[in-house]
């Protein structure tokens, strides 16, 4: 029997090793392929949509696969931050919120995609351009928006009077405090998520009048009369309608409550009647949804874009540019909308009558909410600034401790000198 | 083929012959370094790059997907003047020092019981380390549920006991909140704790305790006396892990409440992925990151200089 020692055993796996590493690799044969870096939706039929439908038949058709690659939510900022960093993994990725400013360098210009599609198909609306146009080019071809309004229970408000979802913050107000009296509080998360507190507060914040920065983005205006009220306003709306776990909520808790049936408002995407349809067909039934109320200065909603954007460092460039043209023609697009019923709202004017808008009229409010929609950080353009103030929760803050006691006068002083830091270098 | 050990003789040999690779790899010298290559590549390539290209973001602006410029201390500056950075740095001291030592406490506890014969002595054993074992992110949305508002069973049971209804604010409390952390953290750390110092209770030679006890030493002064100083360097190494695990502590505040409510939960690790990540700096982010370092590191030394000492 051979003997080996296990030093020898070890220099010759050692070997082996190295040589394995560097040694000639079998040749593979090259596919045309494409990579599309999505979240994965709430809503499961779209991206099944999209899998089943809208793949193969791009295959069918180019030869070309496409890749539909599914991160989890709110991981798509970290997953962009990687590609981007290190130059390889996805062709084409879904950008949302501020993200198209970020990466602006590593998106390439789409600019005529974005003419053409918008002189098919009715034209874009003035919030997809807000969305999307970075430095006078269209960086990210806008898909579509997932609005956040108010969704609230029709049985509960028609108990206290309301037949109709009150025009006003005022009015809200007003309800809400007969229905916590009622033991229906009001739900609006106060905490830290990525998008039910900005859903609410920041269209809050404009309908006073208040604004963290100025349009020209670098002279922070958060310290005004305007701000002031919409605080005030937002410290009583608090402690007369809601309860104390609002604080600490992130974007499910809302959901879980509604569904639980231990609130009677709250302020959420579509998805919240959507689920509900599928799987409480009792609540769906006392399930509404209206615009945003308006306040003193008018009414306001947030603007949440979902949109295609090309890595510049991509490969399959000219593919990836075939690819978003074919994606966007309406042969497809309206499918993939509808498979969503309209969770996402088509952000071209061409989609404004579409027959899904039919299928669930409760959905309507949502595209007309676009009317009067922005980004965060409004009136200032979109910038990494913006996005720092997002990040830190400056204005959700701003709110939450003013709800949980401190002083309007305290509070717009300390979210004044965190904004004047993250604006310093403009 | 089989493999053999080589005798001793053997390897200190180094018989003449033409010079080949197999000659040279078998030089004591060449061959303990190769043994040695892997894991230094390995921490080189996993820790040591990391850290110097963490140190190198921090010490720019650097926008994530632009270039960066060169920007000095700026960064660690604008921490300086920055009203959450020194919450965050609370927070964390806080969070770490509690959760610590509510570990250490319990987990001695833990140990001296487990230490006792019982029935079924190996299964509770095995049990008690399911918290450990349970991925971090699992576990902290059952915990989600156990203090959610409108399902919470400790509500539950709380105002079963005669507390006004709904209960404590778990999360949305910025008091409750840190406590709620602390408290999952211990859960979850606690049969580290005991395992390990359990295995170092089972080194203890009896014949200590029976010395003790024939020279009149009672239960109290047999722990205090035998037992605590033979596991004085077993809780300092599981403290000094411990201290680095809780402080760098990142998927349960990030899962459970994300830093709220008002950042009362936000931690030197959430607080830099949400300005990395969230915001894109990532030279301000690296900045947060690495305002973790000293303290660490002083830590790491003042233990280490405390067990050599003992």
């Amino acid at each position: 029997m051979n003997t080996t020692s296990r030093r020898r055993f070890l220099q010759l796996a050692g070997l082996g090793a190295v040589g394995t590493a560097i040694g000639p690799r079998s040749p593979s044969a090259e596919t045309k392929s494409l990579t599309l870096l999505h979240e994965s939706s709430f809503i499961k039929t779209y991206d099944e949509y999209f899998q089943k439908t809208l793949a193969p038949a791009y295959e069918r058709e180019t030869g070309v696969k496409v890749n539909y690659e599914l991160t989890s939510v709110g991981s798509l900022p970290t997953r962009i931050t990687t590609i981007s960093e290190t130059g390889s993994g996805a062709d084409v990725t879904a950008t949302f919120f501020l993200l198209p400013f970020l990466f602006d360098e590593k998106l390439l210009d789409v600019s005529d995609i974005a003419d053409e599609i918008g002189k098919k198909q009715g034209g874009w609306y003035d919030a997809a351009k807000e969305a999307a146009v970075v430095n006078g080019k269209w960086k990210t071809i806008p898909f579509s928006n997932i609005g956040q309004l108010m969704n609230w229970r029709t049985d509960w408000f028609a108990e206290v009077g309301f037949k109709q979802f009150p025009e006003t913050w005022d009015e809200l107000y007003e309800a809400g405090k007969k229905l916590k009296a009622n033991d229906h509080p009001f739900g609006f998360e106060l905490g830290h998520g990525f998008g039910d507190n900005h859903g609410w507060l920041y269209p809050l914040l404009w309908s006073y009048g208040g604004a963290e920065v100025d349009p020209d983005g670098k002279t922070v205006v958060i310290d005004s009369d305007e701000t002031a009220r919409a605080i005030d306003f937002a410290r009583k709306f608090f402690r007369d309608t809601m309860f104390e776990d609002v604080l600490g909520w992130t974007d499910p808790s809302n959901n879980k409550a509604w569904y639980a049936e231990q609130i009677s408002c709250t302020n959420n995407a579509e998805s919240i009647l959507w689920l509900a349809k599928r799987d409480f067909p009792d609540i769906a039934k006392v399930t509404d949804q209206a615009q945003n109320p308006a306040g003193p200065k008018g009414r306001f909603h947030i603007m949440s874009a979902v949109s295609h954007a090309i890595f510049d460092f991509s490969p399959q460039k000219e593919q990836a540019r075939a690819f978003l043209r074919w994606l966007m023609d309406e042969k497809q697009l309206g499918g993939w909308y509808a498979s969503a019923d309209t969770y996402y709202q088509p952000l071209l004017h061409g989609y404004d009558n579409a027959p899904m808008w039919q299928e669930e009229p409760r959905n309507i409010p949502y595209r007309d909410s676009l009317a009067n929609a922005h980004l965060v950080g409004w009136p200032a353009p979109p910038s990494r600034h913006s996005a720092e103030s997002v990040a830190k929760y400056v204005v959700v803050d701003m709110f939450a401790k003013a709800c949980t006691g401190t002083s309007t006068k305290e509070v717009i002083k300390s979210a004044e000198v965190q904004l004047k830091e993250i604006y310093r270098a403009v | 083929m089989s493999i053999r050990s080589e005798p001793l003789a053997a390897i200190g040999r180094f018989p003449r012959r033409s010079a080949s690779v197999g000659v040279w790899l078998d030089r004591q010298s060449v061959f303990s370094w190769l043994m040695m290559a892997p894991p230094l590549l390995f921490l080189a390539a996993l820790v040591g790059y990391p850290l110097c290209y963490g140190i190198l973001l921090s010490l720019q602006d650097r926008p994530v997907a632009h270039p960066g410029t060169f920007v000095g201390l700026k960064n660690f500056a604008t921490n300086a003047n920055d009203p959450i950075f020194w919450r965050v740095v609370f927070n964390t001291f806080f969070y770490t020092a509690v959760a610590t030592l509510l570990k250490m406490v319990g987990g001695l506890a833990l140990a001296l019981a487990m230490n006792q014969q019982f029935p079924l002595k190996n299964l509770v054993r095995a049990l008690l380390l399911l918290p450990f074992i349970v991925p971090t992110v699992l576990s902290t949305v059952a915990w989600m549920w156990i203090l959610d508002p409108a399902f919470s069973v400790l509500n539950w049971l709380l105002v079963a006991l005669g507390v006004p209804k709904p209960g404590p604010s778990w999360l949305g409390n910025p008091i409750l909140a840190m406590l709620s952390i602390i408290l999952i953290n211990t859960w979850r750390g606690l049969p580290y704790y005991g395992i390990t110092l359990l295995a170092g209770l089972q080194t203890v030679p009896p014949e200590l305790y029976e010395a003790a006890t024939i020279d009149g030493a009672g239960g109290w002064q047999r722990f205090r006396y035998v037992t605590l100083p033979l596991l004085r360097p077993i809780i300092l190494i599981v403290t000094l892990f411990s201290v680095i695990f809780t402080f760098a502590d990142f998927q349960l505040v990030y899962v459970l409440t994300h830093g709220g409510p008002q950042n009362a939960t936000q931690l030197f690790a959430t607080y830099a992925f949400d300005i990395a990540m969230g915001a894109g700096q990532l030279g301000l982010g690296a900045s947060v990151a690495l305002a973790m370092l000293p303290a660490l590191a002083l830590l790491i030394v003042a233990l280490t200089i405390y067990l050599r000492r003992g």
